[in-house]
């Protein structure tokens, strides 16, 4: 019995070794599982894969759809997220006469609807044959009542419309489109792309308030000194942030209208001019960046006239004293002192210096309506007149950029007009030695300060103005005209740590009997304008414009 | 270790379609949240534009001098004051610190 049931052992031992081939079978099975869960694998990453490529043309197709799409074009907002433009759309409806069934029963129903249309005319362009538009942007009311007639004959097009709502305050930066929503000018021109792309608004570095306080300064000054335009520009020294800039003469961008006077061009970027005397500034800076100077180096027997070539170069202070200290040539703008820093200077490192600076080649800016310094040949002769600031262009937003440059502390700035991360544009490479920056920045606060000083003016109470005047006389073929001048006035403050640069010129001001001035360093008021120059022109209007943009300013920028 | 692939795989599948069904859900949602933002963002716009042409500056002083008897007044900013707190006290200070050429 036990070898029987040992027997049955075996056999199940046997049965147990068939088992094992079964297995193999069952790993069989197992691997065709995993084989068709394998081919569901790579099918389903081949659809993955295909589905995401087919959303990436999606994506391709909707950018594409919003690059083409005609009626879209991006907001524009200034600093504070102001609409300075907006894009709303409007209906424009027209007649396509081939469709036209009974043409006097529609012309009595469009005298219904429209009482105050020339219908002589309306019938003549019926007759031709040709579409025509028969009311651009129409009220929502008159749309409805002219879709009820059901004539098939007329058609609606949507269009889209840039609605301006602070009128003539930004016209020369923001520009104009055309009626196929393309930029022609300023910031609508040179971010056509762009504004067609981004799905958020653009925004500016511009604030509204301190453009409209600035503008309305301007207006005032406008019609006391019957100037032919003005221009006004306020940088952010440290990062080139423009926070105004006003040019005057300017138009209501909501009229669109087509503007081809001169007059009306944007001065603070177009106007090309010879600004005078506030060039000196970069010719001391330029000497005391070489060590070929220091502040209190004094020019003995300096002459009250200095002839080179055809030219007579002469003081314009007659009581300016012949020994000067470099501090005092600039406090008192002397012609003859600065004509000797140039030639202390020579040539190349003036024109070096003022390369670096960037006034003498054209400005890369956000807007394509940019002035180009007239080029010239550098000469014995020209060094001496480009010293004291004549023979020698720029425009107004490069003078601030100048300006801007030597009171930061030396370093490069790019002026814009697109708010970016403060990090992007904040201080880079150094150009001219903190210690220039620092002395330059001085002299300036004393030519506002001091009695010989030429900007009492500006000197208001709690801002530590600091700036350079410059009197130009126009040129004219064959020399200069004493009629036409542009004044000038660049300041920045506060001096002691400078955050603000601005420009402000007058194009061909004339002097005003009735201005009342108040003296700033002395008590007492004067009546009239004595002499046309930009002591008591610009340096006037820059004085008002800080008094009213002053506490906005210190108090809405603290923390900047 | 079979057991243990099967069940991996089954359960990856089941939680592959819980998600993508939550997800789905989530994007039915987000869409429907989006186009009714949609006009709310433009309705939104249009008010903004009115607020901005009514409050604009140009505005506000054509109210003034239609309102309002008195002239708008320049701030004086040395006439501004600061005030700090510190352990309940109240420190008032001049807003802009005088300068030695002042």
């Amino acid at each position: 019995m036990n070898d029987k049931k040992n027997n049955v052992f075996l056999e199940e031992y046997e049965n147990e070794f068939s088992y094992k081939k079964s297995k193999t079978n069952l790993n069989i099975e197992f691997n065709r599982i995993a084989f068709i869960f394998f081919v569901f694998l790579v099918i389903s990453i081949i659809y993955s894969i295909q589905l995401l490529h087919l959303g990436s043309l999606e994506i391709q197709n909707e950018i594409k759809s919003l690059i083409t799409k005609k009626n879209y074009r991006a907001d524009i907002i200034d600093r504070n997220g102001n609409y300075l433009v907006k894009t709303v759309s409007s209906i424009d409806v027209g007649i396509n006469p081939i469709e036209v069934i009974d043409k006097k029963k529609l012309l009595i129903n469009l005298k219904l609807i429209f009482p105050n249309k020339n219908y002589v005319k309306i019938s003549k362009k019926l007759e031709k044959n040709k579409y025509f538009y028969l009311e651009k942007k129409i009220t929502a009311g008159n749309y409805e009542k002219i879709m009820m007639l059901g004539d098939k004959s007329i058609k609606s097009e949507e269009k889209l419309t840039r609605i301006y709502p602070q009128k003539n305050l930004f016209s020369h930066i923001i520009g104009q489109i055309d009626d196929d929503n393309n930029g022609i000018s300023g910031l609508e021109k040179s971010f056509d792309e762009k504004l067609k792309q981004i799905k958020e608004p653009l925004q500016l570095t511009l604030d509204t308030d301190i453009q409209f306080l600035i503008r309305e300064e301007l207006i005032k000054f406008h019609s006391i000194f019957r100037s032919k335009g003005s221009t006004a520009i306020l940088m952010n020294v440290n990062n080139g942030e423009i926070i105004s800039m006003v040019s005057y003469p300017d138009f209501d961008l909501n009229k669109r209208e087509t503007v081809t006077d001169v007059n009306f061009i944007n001065r603070a970027t177009k106007g090309v001019y010879e600004l005078g005397s506030v060039f000196k500034t970069f010719t001391v800076a330029a000497g005391l960046e070489e060590g070929l100077i220091k502040i209190d180096t004094q020019f003995l027997n300096l002459e009250k006239r200095l002839k080179c070539g055809k030219n007579i170069i002469s003081e314009y202070d007659k009581k300016i004293p012949s020994d000067l200290t470099v501090e005092q040539i600039l406090i008192r703008s002397g012609n003859i002192g600065s004509v000797r820093i140039g030639q202390k200077l020579e040539i190349g490192k003036l024109k070096l210096f003022l390369e670096k600076i960037g006034v003498l080649s054209k400005i890369d800016f956000d807007i394509e309506e940019v002035g180009e310094p007239i080029p010239f040949r550098w000469g014995k002769c020209k060094l001496a007149t480009v010293s004291f600031g004549h023979g020698i262009t720029t425009t107004p937003l490069q003078l601030a950029k100048g300006y801007a440059i030597i009171a930061n502390g030396g370093f490069e700035i790019k002026p814009s007009l697109i708010k970016k991360d403060l990090e992007d544009n904040q201080n880079q490479k150094r150009i001219i030695k903190e210690g220039v920056s620092k002395k330059i920045n001085k002299i300036l606060r004393k030519i506002v300060t001091t009695k010989e000083g030429t900007a009492e003016f500006a000197n208001i109470k709690g801002y530590e103005v600091g700036g350079k005047t410059g009197t130009a006389e126009k040129a004219i073929v064959g020399g200069y005209t004493r009629k036409a001048k542009v004044n000038t006035f660049a300041s920045i403050f506060p001096a002691s740590k400078p955050k603000y640069v601005m420009v402000v010129l007058l194009d061909e001001p004339k002097t005003s009997e009735d201005y009342v001035y108040k003296y700033k360093n002395k008590s007492g008021s004067y009546k009239g304008t004595p002499f046309n120059t930009a002591g008591w022109t610009s340096v006037e209007v820059t004085g008002k414009i800080i008094q009213r943009i002053g506490p906005i300013l210190a108090t809405k920028y603290i923390e900047n | 270790m079979k057991k243990v692939v099967f069940t991996i795989i089954f359960v990856l599948i089941l939680a592959t379609s819980l998600v993508k069904n939550s997800t789905k859900e989530i994007e039915d949602k987000i869409f429907m949240v989006n186009e009714n933002i949609r006009p709310l963002k433009s309705e939104l716009g249009d008010v903004l534009l009115e607020y901005n042409y009514l409050s604009s500056p140009n505005k506000l002083t054509q109210y003034q001098n239609q309102y309002f008897e008195k002239d708008l007044i320049k701030i004086d900013i040395t006439k501004i004051k600061k005030l700090t707190k510190k352990n309940n006290h109240i420190k008032v200070s001049d807003f802009i610190e005088k300068t030695i050429d002042e």
